[in-house]
């Protein structure tokens, strides 16, 4: 292999190292990218969702305790404006399903909705119901509590998917450095490996084939360098070989 | 000594990862797990360091016994170091000294781990965890010679240099034939014990991982409860016939297959090899009968398993023999110092040495008795020179010593006694599981970043057989 080749391949090397390792940064760097939409897209969506649930639940809770103390009008609006704003959270959820058995969590949020606004729908003020706070702790409560908990499972669900996924962030992270830290450390060693190479086969012959010629310039020794490679060193070696032969054939025709 | 050539030399060891690295990325590809981008980066990366070299440095006709050496030392460093970057480019729990750990334990089929849940990694990952054993099993070198061509002569001197100084003793052959016949059993021992375990019931990828490991007497499983994880009566019997099989000389298997002339039965290494073997698991067996198993036969199943995968220093578990009686734990620890024959897969003092150490002892009570008699230590018939003595017992003199010195570093960094003195002569022995916190169904992961370090070294020490590290090491001096 000629030397030309061998330093175009020494660098080709290199390149390709660092070429390879900067498309592997910048791959890893993009799916870091639509990791961080995803996480935000995906969970943040439903967390949201179920914090806004969990409000309009408790204002719902409020607006019950308003209807039982007569105040019918304030509660109704007040459980009115909540309910509205709970089922657009819960259709959020609902559209917003990316974990495996989000789905069971959100149906058993929407039966178990259907249960506690069922107390909320009929009548309250001017009944049996007005002031009983039996009724309402045995019975009201209960339901809001299950309703409230089950809001909170998918929280809580969306809570540890978000955190894996941030933990799969800082992997990803780790992964998009570490190419970049290799291709680095690499690159040194190759250089190194490239510098005594270079120094053996190229700049080792070169300060042979000086030394030869200037044996022979100052005390006629014969050229004889021998390489064990088979590039442009070796013709020249051989060429000065023959250089060297022919002017001391010359020197001793002219000397006789 | 001629740096580039071993330099030329060491790029073909780094090119030969790079295959199996290319290999475990394919299967990660297929899997689609997330383990693609380090194997596949790490396998560019050997690639290229590997070819420049190759580009350069012209093939030689010779190299020298020292160039050997150093190639073989540098060509185990290097491949662990390669080893590590797929770990530590995949990340937690890598760091560079549990990656090193994990490469290390792996090349030099030791089986040792600092993974907790060992399934939380991905299918090509575990695919080249396995394969570092597979890899170092026979020898990284020997195995590269098998596809980089040199000349017989080249092979044989770094052959001789890898291989156990026993084994080269024993084999009958001083040319390349040699190499083939390791290779010939060795992929015949890793696609049949591969197909008896899909038989049995185990999944392709399972099976080939669990023969990589057993074969090359490693002891990686996939599987966090090791072999105990598949309850199989069978494929227990699978493993231990093969652990058994990787135990024994490979010359001596292939004469038993090609010959069929019962060599194999009429070696004394071999005999004693397997009435050892039998008489530990009798002790050990009866020994946990109504103490550990209620079961005759199902303590007989549990003390077989873990004395071979002792024995043989494999190192898979299907009980955590950590808990079990103090004297089955000792006839455990004799077995992970001892180790199964010369010329095989298996680490530790080896079969031979011990007979070695019986027969001088035996010599050396007749000299005793009879000053003026002229005794000759043989084995199978064959007179044993007495410098092939002479290095056997001081190869089991040192093998102590170290395991001796590693213990006493590792207790002073903190390490209990137990887990110390075990772990040490289990990473010595290149058997894996200790004792105590390091025992069968546990890992290392809680021994200090320096302990690892000690252990790695003692792990490669006892896969060079001493000699070769400790001369890499004081080349200079010694020279």
């Amino acid at each position: 292999m000629k030397i030309r080749t061998k330093i175009m391949l020494g660098f080709l090397i290199l390149a390709i190292m660092l070429a390879v390792a900067g498309a592997f940064s910048i791959y890893q760097l993009k799916t870091i990218g639509s990791s961080v939409q995803s996480l935000l897209d995906d969970n943040y969506r439903s967390i949201n969702a179920a914090k806004k649930m969990t409000e309009s639940l408790e204002r719902e809770d409020s607006g019950m305790l308003l209807l039982l103390s007569g105040k019918w009008k304030e509660g109704r609006r007040t459980i009115r404006g909540a309910d509205e704003n709970f089922r657009q959270a819960l259709e959020t959820a609902e559209n917003n399903l990316t974990i495996d058995g989000e789905k069971a969590y959100v149906e058993r949020i929407r039966k178990l909705y259907g249960k506690y606004s069922a107390f909320w729908d009929r009548p309250i003020a001017g009944t049996a119901d007005e002031g009983n706070l039996d009724w309402y702790f045995g019975e009201v409560q209960p339901s809001f509590k299950a309703v409230k908990g089950a809001v909170q499972e998918l929280m809580s669900v969306n809570d540890k998917a978000m955190y894996k996924t941030a933990s799969g962030l800082k992997n990803q992270a780790h992964r998009a450095i570490m190419p970049l830290l290799v291709a680095i450390l690499s690159a040194l060693v190759f250089t190194l490996l490239f510098n005594f190479f270079v120094n053996l086969y190229i700049v080792n012959p070169i300060l042979s084939i000086t030394r030869s010629i200037e044996g022979f310039l100052t005390h006629e020794k014969p050229i004889a360098v021998k390489l064990d490679s088979d590039d442009e060193l070796a013709d020249l070696a051989g060429s000065v070989s023959n250089l060297a032969a022919m002017v001391k054939m010359d020197r001793h025709g002219s000397d006789q | 000594m001629r740096a580039q050539i071993i330099i030329r030399y060491i790029g073909f060891v780094f090119l030969f990862n790079a295959l199996f690295l290319f290999i475990s990325a394919a299967a990660s590809a297929v899997n689609g797990d997330s383990a693609l981008l380090p194997l596949s980066y790490s396998a560019v990366v050997a690639a290229l360091i590997g070819i420049f070299p190759a580009i350069f440095v012209p093939p030689a006709e010779n190299i020298e016994n020292d160039e050997g050496l150093v190639i073989v030392v540098a060509g185990w460093l290097m491949s662990s170091l390669i080893g590590t970057l797929p770990y530590i480019m995949w990340g937690d729990p890598f760091t560079f000294t549990n990656a090193w750990f994990e490469s290390v334990s792996g090349f030099t089929t030791t089986g040792s781990s600092i993974l907790s849940d060992i399934e939380a990694l991905p299918a090509g990952l575990l695919l080249w965890r396995s394969t570092t054993q597979w890899i170092g099993g026979i020898g990284i070198i020997v195995f590269m010679l098998a596809v980089v061509p040199s000349t017989g002569q080249t092979a044989m001197v770094l052959y001789k240099n890898e291989i156990s100084s026993l084994a080269v003793e024993n084999f009958r052959y001083r040319t390349r034939k040699t190499l083939q016949i390791l290779l010939v059993v060795y992929l015949g021992l890793t696609v049949l014990e591969s197909l008896c375990l899909v038989v049995a019931g185990m999944g392709v990828f399972d099976a080939v991982t669990h023969s990589f490991a057993t074969v090359a007497t490693g002891g990686f499983s996939p599987k966090n409860s090791s072999v105990a994880h598949f309850a199989s009566p069978v494929i227990e019997g699978i493993i231990m016939v093969f652990m058994i099989l990787s135990g024994i000389h490979f010359a001596l298997i292939f004469l038993g297959i090609t010959d069929r002339s019962g060599k194999i039965w009429r070696s004394s290494v071999v005999r004693y090899y397997l009435a050892a073997m039998a008489v530990g698991v009798l002790l050990v067996g009866y020994n946990i009968w109504g103490r550990v198993f209620e079961g005759f036969w199902e303590a007989m199943r549990f003390a077989a398993f873990q004395v071979i995968s002792l024995g043989t220093s494999t190192g898979f578990a299907t009980a955590d023999s950590s808990i079990w009686p103090g004297f089955s734990i000792l006839i455990l620890i004799f077995f992970t110092l001892q180790c199964a024959c010369a010329g095989s897969t298996s680490g530790g003092i080896k079969v031979d040495r011990i007979i070695l150490f019986w027969k001088s002892m035996i010599c050396q009570f007749l000299k005793m008795k009879h000053p003026k008699a002229v005794v000759a230590l043989k084995i199978d018939n064959t007179v044993i020179e007495p410098r092939v003595v002479e290095a056997g017992l001081l190869y089991i003199t040192l093998y102590i010593c170290v395991v001796f010195i590693s213990s006493l570093v590792l207790t002073f960094l903190g390490v209990d006694i137990m887990s110390a003195f075990s772990g040490s002569a289990a990473a010595m022995g290149n058997v894996g599981p200790g004792f105590s916190t390091v025992g069968s169904f546990s890992n290392f992961a809680a021994i200090p970043a320096a302990g690892k370090w000690v252990l790695t070294i003692v792990m490669l020490l006892g896969r060079l057989e001493i000699f070769g590290l400790t001369m890499f090491l004081f080349y200079r001096m010694i020279r």
